[in-house]
């Protein structure tokens, strides 16, 4: 038993699987909304686990491990599926009633790998973890029907640039073995530089980068943010991500750092640009979930500027940056699912006057759009900031300035958000949109974070700072 | 002494929030008050009880957490600093904000219940702010509790924000004090990225701590309303009087001071900001001083005054005396935080500003008029009362350090003194009213805290020894020539005033010596210096309008345009269709892979 010890969480999740599971098969067919609040509490129940055991070791012969680093990133995950699957409760459950089980099914499972992933120390044990995570989100985006289409589309969009870019990360991954003659991540390191080994890298980096949403593999993102369900699109706005750059810690901080300077150049280019494309994209936005995407993108490329610079302070920079992004970015999406169920429509045009018909929903997107922007006390402040520090000291001072700059711009369109909300007056006849209580307690959970790791970052700091010393051995 | 130090600082806090959260509570109305001042009073007692606990001379006690931590050392930490000056500036802010929040309790007794809630719960938020700066244990803290009174000036300035004039005053406080903030930000800015620190005592001799002085220093300025960005203390007195005795005169405004007594090191390395800080604060008494004189608003009088006090202690600081200014700062906090309630009480009585509607308040308002006079006579600095031996405490430190140029107009600023206070009182309070009143009333409530500041602003010169002790100085009162000089011109001052505004001869006098006295009396002076003042800011404002106009903006249009017609044709590049998505894959691949090829060729055949 205890070497499955290092495994817990995951099998913790694959417990709460199968208790979804029989539970969906024993609620009647017309009210099966228990079925998320079960998965809600189970995987809480897990979070609150992963926050009371400390790293335990390996598993499977050394292929997992259960360090500081994959307990930082596995309550990273759990946090974002605790919020995603309360977003998505009564959504599900007035949208696809009867099949609400296979919607959590699914998303758990994808959780289960993204527990796993971030513990892979091995490529063939990260391809099964990544495959797992990354599959059960393509049937996501397809949930549920809807009659125009859209979600069909938006889960193909995502399904066939996701397969193109798996394929290339595959062939990448098998260049690596080709070149070390080890799918040990740990022994890449040693395989003398080659062409090989470097197309290798890159050709694995580009099938990550197409999970994180980086530019140029950003293209399906704003096209499946739009179509998919808003409560999913929460989740898939900040796990994925998160599961993407712990797959590329892993093997490029894990296995390559010494060759450091050769994978440095091609990854500061697709930050500035995913940066400055992100926010271009943006800019001119009426749809907000597109707005979002756009912001995403820019976000991403934020995160990938600390971690590129390959040191300890920039990856844990990185890492406070995806605690942060979690509760941000989930949150305005979380506020945006409620609105775009109200209005029946994602313009921005429907939060016209929402500080005046619903106050504390106004409050809390405004809180979510400070943050997104880097205003100060905000967790966005302190996760852009340290980045910024970080990459300063790593010598790239020209990145924090274009960083810095794009992030006042950012402020423009983010504010027009701010704007519709607080400036122009309500329409005619308004009324405050409903805001289920399962989606209420992840939006008090997003606010909560937000501020809180905005006021007092302190105790995330420092665990991410230790996880990235422990790491990287530094 | 840490417990005690975090319950005077986050207490407030705890009254603020039980305002803010609770809806019941803070439309309840006085019971609001009640609870903010009991919150006053208690964190009253704990810092007293705390700076009779600090040993003189003893090392500052600290207590911090890591806000922000950093590889090595943090980055920004959060805590208490108890020494001599935080406690002896701590149990003086929470003595005047209770006396203040008291007094409120019968000052504001007619406002609106939800007005009431919102009064206090600002009130508690400005003495928790206030607490946190002046316990804070190093620059950085400083600086939020610095921007956070800010806010509570802002929203308390604005509190009748119906007013149009207030909502301006509140408006213009605010830019003018952020506009002496980003003097104090880049100083924050440079002192981390030169001496790689925010610790109080964080010094690196030469050319930086001149910078990072002056710089300090700008911040101060505006807070403590020194020449020339005091133009917002006048205005300022829109807010309700308790504001403007706690938070623009006796407290908040003197935190530019204690920011240049914390941050004293840096002075002393700095032979230059010495002398700015000496000429600015002797300026700054004159000039306020000079306007002053003729205001007929009873709080405008008052303002300028403090304008003109914090001129004594900066121009102090500037002596090289921490001690004479933090002496000073305790003692103006008594008298002038009594003079604005005593004002206030005169106001509240006759519902109007002008000293010329007053009139006989002696007979009609006696508790409040008596009041007032102790503190008008600890103002002006009559002998026994509080002001003279902390004036003259001033005055000998100019001189000992031979800056006689800002000896000489501080001299002549006690002068101008005697003459506006003397004014004041003569017309306000002796000469025969416009309309006859009968008795006026003030509340008891309203009576006990003056009456205990008023024991303060007689009995304030006995705490100069002891304060001394506690920055680790020396004071021993002895009469000095300069002491005698400033008494003589006091008098001189006062007793001009009551001449001219007292009696017939002396009204004559105004006529035969038209020029003079109807340059004063029509407020040419005032008019003229905010006519220079207008102007200097007019060509400043045009100056930086056709800046703004053609460069700032020809960028700003070249970058919209640019973005603008960017995303139009990224947008184009968005084509919704899966081949294209794929195929950018594809390509973006096959580019990295060539970048991955030619980087692995480079290195080709070494190993790490």
């Amino acid at each position: 038993m205890t070497a499955l010890l290092p495994l817990l969480l995951p099998l913790l999740v694959l417990g709460v699987i199968l208790l979804v599971l029989v539970a969906d098969l024993l609620l009647p067919a017309t009210d099966r909304r228990a079925v998320g609040i079960l998965a809600a509490a189970g995987v809480a129940g897990t979070l609150a686990a992963s926050l009371a055991i400390s790293p335990s070791g390996e598993a499977f012969g050394g292929s997992y491990v259960m360090d500081e680093l994959t307990l930082y990133l596995d309550r990273v995950f759990l946090a974002a599926a605790v919020l995603g699957i309360l977003a998505a409760i009564d959504h599900a459950d007035r949208h696809f009633p009867t099949r609400q089980g296979e919607y959590y099914l699914l998303l758990l499972a994808s959780l289960a790998g993204m527990l796993v992933l971030a513990g892979a120390r091995d490529l063939v044990l990260l391809v099964v973890a990544f495959e797992t995570a990354g599959m059960p989100l393509y049937l996501l985006a397809a949930l549920p029907k809807s009659p125009d289409g859209r979600s069909t589309e938006a889960a193909l969009k995502y399904y066939f640039v996701g397969a193109a870019s798996t394929a290339i990360a595959l062939y990448g991954l098998s260049l690596l073995y080709g070149a070390a003659g080890t799918t040990r991540i740990a022994a890449l390191g040693a395989a003398p530089v080659s062409p090989l080994l470097f197309v290798g890298v890159m050709a694995t980096f580009a099938g990550m980068a197409f999970k994180i949403g980086l530019v140029p593999f950003h293209f399906w993102v704003p096209d499946t943010y739009e179509g998919a369900s808003t409560p999913f699109v929460a989740f898939l706005s900040v796990a994925p991500k998160a599961a993407g750059y712990a797959a590329l810690l892993r093997i490029l901080h894990g296995g390559l750092l010494d060759h450091h300077a050769l994978w440095l150049p091609p990854l500061l280019v697709l930050s500035a640009a995913s940066m400055i494309l992100g926010n271009v994209i943006a800019i001119p936005q009426g749809n907000v979930k597109r707005l979002l995407a756009g912001s995403g993108i820019a976000q991403v490329g934020t995160m990938l500027l600390a971690f590129a610079v390959g040191t300890a302070e920039g990856v844990a920079m990185l890492l406070f940056y995806l605690a942060a992004y979690v509760f941000t970015n989930m949150g305005a999406f979380v506020v945006q699912s409620v609105m775009g169920e109200h209005a029946a429509s994602d313009d921005m045009q429907a939060y016209r006057g929402l500080a005046r018909t619903a106050p504390g929903l106004a409050l809390a997107m405004l809180l979510f759009l400070l943050s997104l922007a880097g205003i100060p006390f905000m967790a966005g402040f302190w996760a852009k900031l340290q980045v910024f520090i970080a990459v300063w000291h790593a010598h790239q001072a020209a990145l924090v300035i274009l960083a810095a700059v794009l992030a006042v711009m950012a402020l423009f369109y983010y504010l027009r958000v701010a704007r519709a909300m607080y400036i122009e007056p309500p329409p005619e006849g308004a009324v405050a949109p409903v805001v289920a209580r399962p989606t209420r307690v992840a939006l008090i959970a997003c606010v909560l974070g937000t501020v809180g790791l905005g006021v007092f970052p302190e105790p995330f700091v420092r665990s991410a700072l230790d996880a990235a010393a422990l790491f990287l051995g530094q | 002494m840490i417990p005690l130090a975090l319950f005077v600082v986050l207490g407030p806090v705890a009254g603020f929030l039980l305002l803010a959260g609770l809806p019941v509570l803070r439309r309840s109305g006085l019971a609001a008050g009640v609870v903010s001042s009991a919150v006053a009073l208690a964190t009253l007692v704990a810092a007293i009880v705390l700076l009779v606990g600090v040993e003189p001379g003893a090392a500052p006690v600290i207590a911090q957490i890591d806000w922000l931590p950093h590889q090595g050392e943090a980055f920004a930490r959060l805590g208490v600093r108890v020494d001599g000056t935080s406690a002896v500036m701590g149990a003086v802010v929470a003595l005047i904000a209770s006396a203040v929040q008291v007094y409120s309790l019968g000052y504001m007794a007619s406002e609106g219940r939800p007005s009431i809630g919102r009064y206090f719960a600002w009130q508690s938020l400005f003495l928790f702010s206030m607490q946190t700066l002046v316990f804070a244990p190093d620059l950085l803290q400083a600086f939020l509790g610095w921007e956070l009174v800010g806010l509570c000036s802002y929203l308390l300035i604005g509190f009748y924000y119906q007013k149009p004039s207030a909502a301006k005053a509140a408006v213009k406080a605010f830019w003018v004090t952020k506009f002496a903030d980003m003097g104090l930000l880049t100083g924050l800015v440079l002192m981390r990225w030169q001496v790689g620190s925010f610790a109080w005592e964080a010094v690196q001799p030469g050319w930086t701590a001149t910078a990072i002085a002056l710089l300090v220093f700008l911040g101060a300025m505006g807070k403590s309303a020194q020449f020339p960005l005091h133009v917002w203390l006048p205005d300022a007195m829109e807010g309700p009087t308790p504001v403007s005795a706690l938070l623009h005169a006796a407290t908040m405004v003197a935190a530019g001071v204690y920011l240049v007594v914390r941050t004293w090191p840096l002075f002393e390395a700095s032979g230059v900001a010495l002398h700015v800080v000496a000429w600015v604060g002797a300026i700054t008494v004159v000039v306020a001083g000079l306007t002053a004189m003729v205001q007929d608003d009873i709080k405008k009088v008052l303002a300028y005054s403090t304008c003109s006090q914090l001129g004594y202690m900066v121009a102090a600081l500037g002596a090289g005396s921490p001690v004479a200014g933090l002496f000073h700062l305790t003692n103006h906090a008594f008298f002038k935080a009594l003079l604005f309630l005593a004002a206030g009480a005169a106001i509240h009585a006759v519902h109007s500003n002008s000293i010329w509607e007053m009139g006989g308040l002696w007979r009609s308002l006696k508790g409040a008029s008596l009041l007032f006079l102790v503190g008008a006579a600890a103002l002006i600095g009559l002998p026994g009362f509080s002001g003279f031996f902390s004036k003259d405490f001033a005055l000998e430190a100019l001189a000992e350090s031979h800056l006689w140029g800002p000896f000489a107009l501080a001299l002549g600023g006690v002068a101008l003194t005697g003459f506006y206070v003397g004014r004041v009182v003569v017309v306000a309070f002796f000469r025969r009213p416009a309309k006859e009143r009968g008795r006026l009333h003030t509340p008891l409530v309203m009576t006990v805290p003056m009456t205990v500041l008023a024991v303060l602003a007689v009995v304030g010169g006995l705490l100069g020894g002891p304060i001394a002790g506690w920055l680790g100085g020396a004071y021993h009162f002895h009469v000095t020539p300069e002491g005698l000089t400033a008494t003589v011109l006091a008098l001189g001052g006062l007793g001009l005033a009551t001449w001219i505004y007292g009696y017939e001869g002396g009204r004559r006098l105004v006529v035969l010596a038209a020029p003079a006295g109807a340059f004063i009396r029509s407020g040419l002076l005032d008019r003229f210096y905010e006519t220079a003042w207008r102007q200097g800011l007019l060509v400043v404002a045009h100056a930086a309008g056709w800046f703004d106009r053609y460069v700032v903006d020809g960028v700003m249009n070249l970058v919209a345009w640019s973005v603008l017609e960017g995303s139009e044709r990224t947008r184009r590049i968005q084509t919704g269709r899966i081949p294209d998505y794929v195929l950018a894959v594809v390509v973006a691949f096959v580019v990295l892979a060539a970048w991955g090829a030619v980087s692995g060729m480079s290195g080709c055949g070494s190993t790490p």
